[in-house]
């Protein structure tokens, strides 16, 4: 289809304002749309659509879309908000369908993701035809198995009875031969591996109770054998339900963070240097690019604000819709929505550098880590697999003298029982309902393991600065020796500043400004805890050694006043201070009373002096406040908390406490320090919101019983059935039902836990 | 009870065609968001 590349798709589109936008060149089609399968001649395209509010939207553009010329078929997901439009290339072109849109009120854009996402879509289309294909045979056997069961002998003339299992076996077959496609692949899969998974006493016992109804309906005795059309056909419908809710679960779980994410636009309108502007597609922004981001559009990549003034929503971070104002020089991240005016944006992180796409990846890795439990389960699955045959097996050989039938009934029986993947199931249903839940409330979890640490946490331990305060501060004193120019001093320390990401560094680099810009630095080294240390210099002068940071580091006397405080000093000594204040969290005092209620105990520890601390921790509601604590200090703090027996979670930036958030046993990282990428801690909380800690520990504890529940569920339930199967009091259609219900309570368990209680 | 070898085949065919509407029914999307399917009725063509 080389030809089709000729097609006309650049032609102009008004803008939203009415003003005329130059040629829009959609670069590469075949990133959005393809050639369909069969010889038609037609392609297959997707759109994503920005605008859809209500389900009455998918109509509105069904309605839009397809009266156009050259358009043969328009779907609508509302749930994805993307369209997937048949066309021919011949007698339409995409361009004209963008200019519906945006006549009619939204905006349409190439969506290239949506062709990954086909084979995921067929793919759960597949099993949902597998589903429905079970489920209608397996009604209709069952009606024709009716009259088996409720004659009484001699009333059932023999040719009816071998018609109703002629048409039995009819409606069976496309059952064991499609629906049952994936148990058979899996098994195979395994047994070639020379392994036993748990597709394959399944898939054995479909064959063996098909193949013994088969033999028993086709054969000319008179008095055939029993057969089990209805058992297989339930036992199947039954197994594929639990695996469509599976499917669900994950959808929703791994789909809700998703649907947070699908918020990054596919183009994006650059400024150039002489003032036009011009469409390109994301994927082609580069650092240092201006782009102009109108209200209800999305934020193609991480920047800073140029000129304008709105308001955008960050639910990416927080979990939550509130709009955030930001003007000329704030930050702005990929994939926020820009709520009220336009701006234009210096990008500074594209691609894989944004934030999103690290949380993407964070999820991703996460969702496939398995925890202690579940390899332990996957481990013991495949011996107990094997002593099922075994059982299987033996009880056979021991029913076989009481008649061919029963004996395969009772195997049959034995095979389907079993449900060891309910015991494989029992912890990642869990965890994973509990990790889509929370990342939806803004915290994001790195090692899934350590939901079963938080949930037995008694003691928080907090640090300060940027994680008690908001990791903004501003200078509003400053006081120097002799001699020295308060501006000069605090040029100095912005020069030194610059380099640091710590929270006082950040605030004296703010506070001088442009001060500062004519001052270079070099061999600047920052000592945890402590400060930055480096030599300073104007163009051509003679450099000086300053450090700048805590009163210890930079041999300062320690000053009257309660507030946070970053100190400048050279090779004479003391040079200057700045006084700092900053602002608790709002949701501090909320957040520890919470903490308190559930019974945790609290704990500060800040390396700022010790007044200032106690006084912040107090307004926050934390008796037990330490300050002057250095990094050491802290380790041992919590080395000693553990000694004594106390689970310890430590709350941090993740920025200066990486030995102490490593030795706790749960480590939560608040706000943005430290790229999502590069957080060593459990849990991260971009938005830094102090109420995900209560949240967090009560969404542990409850995955914590609900893993239980899981466990004990699937192993009594495989102790109790077994033995009964094997002793023969379980007909085939029972352990059908059973081994089905088994996954089914696991699973639904599992969901309960994906809906969250309101925010207190 | 003759009437019984017409009937019972007739059930097998009139479940195959129930099958090949339900595949054109998922195969077209119809399941995938129940709720716009629903409001299609109110359509005012």
């Amino acid at each position: 289809m080389q030809a089709a590349h000729a097609l006309p798709l650049a032609s102009a589109v008004p803008g939203r304002d009415g003003a005329s936008d130059a040629e829009v060149p959609v670069d590469d089609p075949d990133r959005f749309g393809r050639p369909l399968p069969d010889a038609s001649g037609r392609w297959e395209s997707y759109l994503a659509i920005e605008g859809m509010y209500c389900p009455a939207c998918t109509l509105a553009i069904e309605q839009c879309l397809a009266p156009l010329p050259g358009v043969h078929e328009v779907q609508v997901s509302g749930a994805t908000a993307t369209a997937r439009v048949v066309w021919s290339p011949e007698r339409g072109e995409p361009a004209q369908w963008l200019r519906a849109l945006r006549l009619a009120g939204y905006a349409g854009a190439p969506a290239g993701d949506q062709l990954a996402e086909a084979p995921r879509r067929r793919e759960q289309r597949m099993l949902l035809w597998r589903w429905l294909v079970a489920g209608f045979c397996m009604m209709q056997v069952m009606m024709y198995a009716w009259p088996a069961y409720v004659a009484e002998p001699g009333d059932l003339a023999p040719d009816v009875a071998a018609l109703l299992r002629w048409a039995s076996w009819l409606l069976t077959l496309p059952v064991v031969l499609f629906s049952c496609q994936p148990f058979f692949a899996s098994a195979w899969r395994d047994l070639r591996a020379l392994r036993i998974g748990m597709d394959v006493p399944v898939a054995l016992g479909i064959a063996i109770a098909f193949g013994a109804s088969t033999a028993a309906s086709w054969s000319a005795q008179e008095a055939a054998g029993e057969v089990w059309y209805d058992s297989v056909t339930m036992f199947v419908f039954f197994l594929l339900s639990g695996r469509l809710l599976e499917q669900r679960l994950r959808d929703r779980t791994a789909g809700a963070l998703q649907g947070l994410l699908r918020r990054l636009p596919q183009r994006a309108e650059r400024l150039r240097p002489d003032g036009a502007t011009e469409q390109v597609a994301v994927h082609r922004l580069a650092a240092g690019d201006r782009v102009r981001v109108r209200a209800g559009e999305s934020f193609p990549a991480d920047g800073r604000v140029l000129e304008g003034e709105t308001e955008v929503d960050e639910a990416l971070l927080t979990g939550e819709s509130t709009p955030a104002p930001r003007g000329p020089g704030a930050a702005v991240i990929a994939g926020s929505h820009n709520l009220v005016g336009s701006v234009v944006v210096q990008v500074e992180r594209v691609g894989a550098d944004t934030q999103y796409a690290q949380i993407a990846a964070l999820m991703e890795r996460a969702s496939v880590d398995k925890p202690r439990l579940a390899r332990l389960a996957d481990r013991i699955a495949s011996p107990f697999l094997l002593a099922v045959l075994l059982a299987a097996a033996g009880a056979a050989w021991w029913w076989w003298p009481q008649g061919a039938d029963h004996a395969i009934g009772v195997a049959v029986a034995v095979l389907i029982v079993t449900c060891p993947c309910a015991l494989a199931l029992a912890t990642p249903a869990a965890t994973l309902a509990t990790a889509g839940a929370l990342a939806r409330r803004g915290i994001l979890v790195r090692r899934p393991e350590a939901l079963e640490a938080a949930a037995g946490v008694d003691t928080v331990v907090f640090d300060k600065t940027g994680t008690l305060t908001t990791d903004r501060m501003t200078v509003v004193a400053t006081r120097v020796r002799p001699g020295v120019e308060p501006a000069q001093a605090l040029a100095w320390a912005a020069a030194l500043g610059r380099h640091s990401l710590h929270p006082g560094s950040r605030a004296v680099a703010a506070a001088a400004g442009e001060l500062a810009a004519g001052w270079r630095t070099t061999d600047v080294r920052e000592r945890a805890g402590q400060g930055v240390e480096g030599g300073v210099a104007c163009d051509g002068g003679a450099a000086r050694v300053l450090r700048l940071g805590s009163a210890a580091f930079c041999s300062a006397a320690p000053v009257a006043g309660d507030g946070a405080q970053v100190h400048l000093a050279d090779g004479a000594g003391w040079l200057a201070s700045f006084d700092l204040d900053e602002t608790l969290r709002p949701d501090a005092a909320g957040s520890v009373a919470a903490l308190h209620r559930a019974g945790a105990r609290l704990r500060v520890l800040s390396g700022d002096r010790q007044a200032a601390v106690h006084r912040l921790a107090g307004r926050a509601g934390i008796a037990d406040a330490w300050g002057d604590r250095t990094p050491q200090d802290k380790l041992d703090t919590v080395r000693a908390l553990q000694a004594s027996g106390h689970r310890v979670a430590m709350v941090g930036d993740g920025l200066n406490d990486g030995p102490v958030l490593a030795q706790a046993d749960v480590s939560v990282a608040m706000g943005q320090a430290v790229p999502v990428a590069q957080a060593r801690c459990d849990f991260i909380v971009p938005g830094g919101q102090l109420g995900a800690l209560p949240l967090l520990l009560r969404q542990a504890r409850r995955t914590r019983a609900v893993i239980r529940q899981n466990l004990a569920w699937s192993a009594g339930y495989n102790a109790v059935c077994v033995p009964l199967a094997v002793l023969g009091w379980m007909p085939p259609w029972l352990a059908g039902l059973g081994m089905a219900a088994s996954s089914l309570v696991v699973v639904i368990n599992a969901a309960r836990l994906a809906r969250l209680p309101e925010a207190s | 009870m003759d009437v019984l070898f017409l009937l019972i085949p007739l059930s097998v065919v009139l479940a195959l065609a129930i099958l090949g509407a339900l595949a054109w029914a998922v195969w077209r999307g119809q399941f995938e968001a129940v709720d716009a399917e629903g409001e299609r009725i109110l359509r005012s063509d």
